[in-house]
């Protein structure tokens, strides 16, 4: 009898722990977003002047500093920041994996890469545009590559949109990187470079001789990625980008890094992707 | 006192430990009824046992009433938030992207036509139109500063989206001045109007549209973030009351099995009725509990996120087609307005441009209109992505997929105006790209008529959907303030009815 019933209260009890431990589970689950992270690992280029370029065991640059930025809004202080360098082709893949936490990487916002990474901002939306020898005049626009060699980066899509989108009939020039590229403009070897005018600015202000030409003919939207599926960060992270417009920051950081070269930057907050 | 003097008194030393010293003597007295509680004897009693029973099962049925009542308070609270309060705000400031966006083309068609006013929907219907969007969107920014509240940040958000609209309102009163001023050919703008509205078309572009996006943006954030933790806290309630109707049941039933065994009664009918009205109740919490989360989660997925994402669609498309406009009106610009052209055109329905094309509209003409086809032929098959994509994969059945359909159809419709459009541009026959582009009974201007009211229904569906789950969502909640306390109520007078007698026997 006494057995009977002492089960029955011990049984009632080993429930309710349960029920306890269960209940903990069921209330936290966005528990692996960045907005819950003590540190933070953000992915970055290595290898981009004004953008990001690792300088010793130092990266430095836009990109770095907006990172940085929104990690402190996100109560993360520089000092619980890794920055890791992640290229182009490695993006989706670190994310998923868990490598970085965010990539601020001169990383566009596209519907397919959508699929497979949550996008806070962009954080700027850059425009293609042409970069050209300080002395050339004649170039005013894309359209006036016409018959004009530009540098083709090889893998790299902005030639491209010159000559395949646009159909301007340009004759491309390879080239191992933007760096070969400005190195080739410089040395005559190439008329032109076509690509987004951040990454132009970025050249343009380590003081080689040559010309915006402030013609934007694109919206490269460049976002923050995100593990698929963080809303809770994506909103935290916009949130602190609205916050880096209005406090003037955003246009503090624009001029440091590029005002050197000319380039016309909006200091009005982009329009955000929203997050998906 | 120092440290050198002696003490006068001896040091009592401590009692050696194999000596125990005798306990003080204790003067003889009843144990006070807490000793006597802790110490449990009474519960090997009859009537004490009796009396442990009733009191765990009624404290018992107050947990379970306290969990039902806070698992339904959320429920009612996230109701209260979606389907009430945030969540039709939010819709409605989504209009204001819309009315600044349509402000905007009105401007561009105003400018583009000149001096042959009957163009398109004409001077007076574009202006009357600009007036009664400038009109929205003051109202939108009202529901927006509402929402904002006391966020000084959000607050200051809506502020400059005000603020910007003031200063481009003057800009476009200047371009219109001027343009009347120079009394020109369709088409053929005078420099200083196309300086003066591209001034205010920037400003409309990169200031305002962004700043009112986000404005809805954030406050979706703020309905999300909140369906989240009540559908969750509901979800949790509804496993909380489970356990402690378990809890009851477990009790009732090793009560009824004592005085079965105790009393050689085979069952107590009082005890038998709370139990079974236990059951019946935690059942009937939960199925009502799950039907919240559900309804929660079609008002806020079928419903709040459908419409707030076909706003901003519907916003793009017409900010798209006053690209049309603008690429007519701005040579100068022609490139930028229709690689534009193009990257709306994506976010609204994006196409794999397939394998070595250029990402161009050309590309971009051909393939839509392969996936298009696909989709028609098997609506399973859904490769495209963008606002219609996810509206594909979302409205599968019903009113929705037919208003899909047809959205779909009369986007193809637009595409294929446009094509029309840059190819006369392209061979230099501007006067019939604009013809085309201003055409009110056929032409561009019908047709996206058609398809824009295609996405309002297509809205509209989901609206009913949304309106759906919250009224379903409000009824079940009805009478449930009044259910718990009540059937706990009942449940413990049961219990007490069916112990007291067996105790009585102990009088």
């Amino acid at each position: 009898m006494r057995v009977s019933t002492n089960v029955a209260v011990a049984a009632a009890l080993a429930v309710l722990t349960g029920g306890v431990l269960a209940g903990c589970g069921l209330t936290a689950p966005e528990d692996d977003s960045i907005v819950h992270k003590r540190s933070l690992v953000i992915g970055v280029k290595a290898d981009q002047p004004g953008l990001g370029l690792k300088k010793g065991d130092r990266y430095e640059g836009y990109d770095v500093d907006v990172a940085t930025y929104v990690a402190g809004k996100l109560g993360v202080p520089p000092e619980r920041i890794t920055f890791r360098t992640t290229p182009s082709s490695e993006r989706e893949k670190a994310l998923r994996d868990g490598k970085v936490d965010m990539i601020f990487a001169t990383y566009s916002i596209t519907p397919k890469r959508k699929t497979q990474v949550t996008f806070g901002g962009p954080y700027y939306v850059a425009h293609q545009d042409t970069l050209v020898r300080e002395g050339e005049k004649a170039v005013t626009g894309v359209r006036d590559l016409k018959g004009r060699r530009i540098c083709a980066v090889t893998g790299s899509n902005s030639w491209k949109r010159v000559t395949e989108e646009r159909k301007v009939a340009a004759a491309p020039v390879e080239a191992a990187d933007y760096g070969d590229c400005l190195a080739k403009l410089s040395a005559g070897q190439v008329d032109a470079i076509s690509t987004d005018d951040l990454i132009l600015a970025g050249m343009a202000s380590t003081g080689a001789a040559v010309r915006m030409v402030n013609a934007p003919f694109t919206d490269e939207k460049y976002g923050v990625g995100l593990r698929k599926g963080d809303l809770a960060g994506c909103e935290a992270v916009n949130r602190a980008l609205t916050e880096m417009y209005q406090d003037g920051k955003a246009g503090e950081l624009l001029d440091r890094w590029f005002a050197r070269s000319k380039l016309r930057t909006v200091r009005s907050v982009p329009q955000f992707e929203g997050c998906s | 006192m120092t440290t050198t003097r002696q003490p006068a008194v001896p040091t009592i030393r401590p009692p050696a430990p194999d000596r125990p010293s005798s306990p003080p003597p204790v003067p003889a007295r009843r144990p006070s009824r807490v000793t006597t509680f802790v110490r449990g004897h009474w519960l090997r009693t009859i009537p004490g046992r009796l009396r442990a029973y009733a009191a765990a099962a009624l404290v018992a049925v107050a947990v379970l009433t306290v969990v039902l009542t806070v698992a339904v308070d959320n429920a009612r609270d996230g109701v209260q938030t979606i389907g009430h309060d945030a969540g039709p705000q939010v819709v409605a400031t989504g209009t204001l992207y819309f009315a600044l966006s349509d402000m905007d083309a009105q401007v561009a068609d105003i400018l583009l036509i000149g001096r042959e006013r009957s163009l398109g929907i004409g001077y007076d219907g574009s202006l009357r139109r600009y007036e009664q969007r400038r009109a929205a969107a003051g109202l939108a920014a009202v529901q927006a500063a509402q929402l904002a509240g006391n966020d000084p940040k959000r607050r200051k958000n809506v502020q400059d989206v005000l603020d910007g609209l003031g200063r481009y309102e003057r800009l476009v009163g200047e371009a219109m001045l001027l343009d009347r001023q120079a009394d020109h050919e369709a088409g053929k703008l005078p420099a200083n109007v196309v300086t003066t509205y591209r001034q205010a078309t920037d400003l409309m572009k990169l200031e305002l549209l962004p700043k009112a996006y986000n404005l809805t943006l954030d406050s979706g954030a703020t309905v999300r973030q909140s369906y989240e933790s009540k559908r969750s806290a509901v979800l949790t309630g509804r496993a909380w009351v489970a356990l402690t109707g378990a809890l009851v049941l477990l009790i009732l039933l090793a009560a009824q099995i004592y005085l079965a065994r105790g009393f050689r009664r085979l069952v107590n009918p009082a005890l038998a009725a709370a139990t079974l009205l236990t059951v019946g109740l935690v059942a009937v919490a939960f199925g009502m509990l799950s039907a919240q989360a559900g309804h929660l989660q079609r008002a806020k997925e079928d419903g709040f996120d459908s419409v707030l994402a076909l706003s901003r669609a519907r916003a793009i498309s017409h900010s798209a087609f006053a690209d049309e406009s603008r690429f007519l009106l701005d040579p100068g610009r022609a490139d930028t307005y229709e690689q534009v052209y193009l990257d709306k055109a994506l976010s609204v329905l994006y196409v794999e441009p397939g394998a070595n094309k250029p990402v161009n509209l050309e590309s971009y003409y051909t393939r839509l209109e392969e996936e298009l086809d696909d989709f028609a032929a098997n609506p399973r098959t859904i490769r495209f992505l963008g606002f219609f994509g996810d509206e594909a994969r979302q409205s599968a059945t019903g009113a929705e997929s037919v208003a899909l359909g047809q959205a779909l159809q009369g986007y193809r419709t637009v595409l294929r105006n446009d094509r029309s459009i840059r190819e006369l541009a392209a061979r230099n026959d501007r006067a019939g790209a604009i013809r085309l582009r201003m055409g009110r009974d056929r032409g561009a201007i019908r047709d996206f008529d058609a398809y824009d009211a295609a996405l309002v229904k297509l809205s509209d569906a989901h609206h009913a959907a949304f309106t759906r789950a919250i009224a379903d969502a409000d009824g079940g909640l009805g009478g449930w303030r009044a259910v718990p306390p009540a059937g706990a109520a009942v449940i413990a007078v049961l219990v007490l009815a069916g112990l007291r007698p067996r105790l009585a026997e102990f009088r």
